[in-house]
């Protein structure tokens, strides 16, 4: 019985509605809290370098957090697929580029959270189909955005100023007189602002699907007549998942390139990313903000750790390592999904749900 | 009840095909404030195809709709239910992804209004909207008796109780005209005196105007003020229900078969 909703009587509506209801809920994400910016900073994750804890696990996992929060509000919450997300990450980075490039003193967090604006509105113009098609038609057209968006990325060369590695870079930027991004900056630094980025932003999701916005997205998930019929407005449901979807994406895109990459070609936006992206929403488990942090951490940090292991403990070349965790990680999707098609989250409640009546069976 | 004489909705002349499907011929019928209008008739009568003209999901190719005294222009759905019109569904349509409660939420929809910037702090005024609402659709629950459901996922629950949801799902939306497409269709005797009762209490309790669609001849006559009769689209009778149950042309085509 360490988890238990009896005994905690919410007087006030207004409780009931709180992020976190339940006590231990509230202790939990403090817990997390204090581990993400106490311990990891200090002790790093035991048995891992400092540099590879930061660099290759902490830094990857909370942007690819980022997209996969983004692209959970657009498939989970409002049933719209998308194969495009490894564009609209592109989205976010080239315009977070030109943005740098035109306002040199702007500070790097608003030149980030404006190229979230950028792909919001990107995002919401390659949604347009999605008002008239459904399913494999929309996936389709999804993959067509990014398509389209890949050899913009390569033909139109203003959007990399020309340069002739015909790729984006990112060069020192300061805030408070602390070097956050480029070359000369610190992991710890960028560690952290990724982080609190990451915190508010899911702070953010978690508010707007439990309001009206996030009601009508999942109305038009679950049944879009009805939906209609009741007074949600397709088109405004619609696109407006889209672009806050896509905001989220744009903006975990600008991050990966300047606060972790530090320089980025199309490839870091192709089709193959946005599988990866998918499968990170499919497996964290479908409109959940819990599982969009468990399917990134999963998909991201096995493969490295398996690349890591390998080459450390056995010696192997990293182009096998890279093959066979590509094997492994398309192994754990299929027996993740045979397991529980509804992904680690309800996973992760049925656990919960046991703990509530430990140490009884029911 | 309010009084009974003024009319509240007119449909006048409807005719609607669906290519060569003549699903309403030339059908004319009015709703008076407050009363409890049935809509009964064999399968495949049109019924359900003149709920969904009353709420603008299909739009008949001829005839007028006339609501609260003026002829309605041609209008999307969610246009519609602003103007006061609830509905329930011949098959459950319910969000089967949300709970009960949040179910019964998305009926306040449209009163809610605070913009994106407060929903993303849901703080303020989002919050105090939220609280408002939340308060109106626990009475609701309250009402409808389904307080033990609140936090259970509607795809999980019985058939019965999946209605009363909807049902409260479409009260949630304060409407003037509550549309019911075979309430009870399915449910056991107790399941439908429960469902009956509810219905007059809403009808009574919030003065709410309702047409309803149900074969069960014996429901009908006990809620009814009065009843339009279709048969293949085309209107048979109209009346209370006990001139509706002599009418000879009724007995033929509808009474006589078997439901
Ligand atoms: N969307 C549609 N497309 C084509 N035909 C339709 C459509 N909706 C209804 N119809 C046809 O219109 C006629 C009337 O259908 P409707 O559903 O209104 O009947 P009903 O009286 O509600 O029947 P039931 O008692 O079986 O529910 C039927 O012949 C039906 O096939
Ligand atoms: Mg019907």
């Amino acid at each position: 019985m360490f988890y238990r909703e009896t005994g905690q009587f919410k007087s006030k509506y207004k409780e009931e509605l709180a992020a976190f209801p339940l006590a231990e809920d509230k202790v939990g994400i403090a817990i997390l809290l204090v581990i993400a910016y106490v311990f990891i900073p200090i002790f790093g994750i035991p048995g891992l370098s400092f540099e590879f804890t930061m660099g290759a696990i902490m830094i990857p996992v909370f942007i690819f957090t980022i997209t996969t929060l983004g692209l959970n509000i657009l498939l989970g919450f409002a049933g719209q697929i998308s194969l495009g997300t490894g564009a609209f990450m592109g989205v976010g980075a080239y315009s977070c580029y030109k943005i740098m490039t035109i306002f040199p003193d702007l500070n790097i967090i608003i030149c980030v959270i404006l190229s979230g604006f950028v792909t919001a509105i990107v995002g919401m113009i390659f949604g347009l189909p999605s008002l008239k098609i459904k399913g494999f038609y929309l996936i389709v057209a999804t993959l067509a955005a990014q398509f389209f968006l890949e050899w913009a990325f390569i033909r139109v060369a203003w959007l990399y100023n020309y340069n002739d590695s015909g790729g984006i870079e990112g060069t020192n930027k300061e805030m408070f007189g602390l070097i956050v991004s480029g070359p000369q900056s610190d992991a710890l630094t960028r560690y952290f602002i990724v982080l609190t980025l990451l915190v508010l932003l899911t702070w953010l999701a978690s508010n707007v699907i439990r309001g009206r916005i996030g009601r009508s997205w999942m109305m038009i998930r679950d049944m879009d007549i009805a939906a209609e019929l009741i007074g949600v407005r397709p088109l405004t449901a619609k696109l407006s998942a889209f672009a806050f979807s896509s905001f989220y994406i744009g903006i975990s895109g600008a991050l990966m390139v300047f606060f972790w990459l530090g320089a980025a070609e199309v490839e870091s936006f192709d089709v193959s990313h946005s599988f990866t992206y998918l499968f990170m929403v499919i497996i964290g488990g479908l409109g959940s903000i819990t599982g969009s942090y468990m399917g990134a951490a999963l998909v991201w940090v096995i493969p490295v750790l398996i690349k890591e292991i390998g080459k450390t403990a056995f010696g192997f070349d990293a182009f096998v390592m890279e093959n066979f965790s590509i094997i492994f990680l398309g192994v754990a999707i299929v027996v993740i999904l045979i397991v529980e098609p509804h992904g680690l989250a309800r996973l992760w409640q049925i656990t919960k749900q046991k703990l509530r009546l430990w140490p009884f069976p029911y | 009840m309010s009084e009974k004489n003024s009319v509240i909705m007119e449909v006048k002349n409807i005719n609607l095909r669906f290519g060569g499907v003549i699903a309403i011929q030339n059908v004319s019928f009015n709703i008076f404030e407050g009363e409890i209008r049935a809509i009964i008739g064999p399968n495949g009568a049109g019924k359900s195809s003149m709920l969904n003209v009353i709420n603008g999901f299909y739009h008949p190719q001829e005839g007028e709709v006339w609501f609260n005294g003026e002829k309605r222009p041609s209008m999307e759905p969610y246009q519609i239910a602003k103007t006061g019109i609830a509905r329930t569904f011949q098959n459950i349509a319910l969000f089967k992804g949300m709970t009960t409660i949040e179910n019964v939420m998305t009926g306040r929809q449209l009163k809610m209004n605070k913009n994106f910037f407060w929903q993303m702090l849901r703080y303020g005024p989002a919050i105090d909207e939220e609280v408002q609402h939340r308060r109106r659709c626990e009475e609701i629950i309250d009402f409808l008796e389904i307080n033990h459901i609140r936090k259970t996922p509607v795809g999980s629950l019985p058939y019965g109780l999946q209605k009363r949801v909807e049902l409260a799902r479409a009260l949630a939306m304060d409407p003037k005209i509550l549309l019911l497409d075979e309430p009870m269709a399915g449910m056991n005797v107790e399941e439908k005196q429960d469902m009956s009762r509810f219905i007059i209490d809403v009808n009574e309790e919030f003065g709410t105007t309702i047409a309803l669609i149900e074969h069960d001849m014996a429901v009908v006559m006990d809620l009814a003020d009065r009843v339009v009769v279709l048969d293949y689209g085309k209107l048979l009778a109209d009346g209370t229900p006990a001139e509706v149950q002599s009418n000879q042309a009724v007995i033929d085509a509808y009474l006589g078969v078997p439901h």
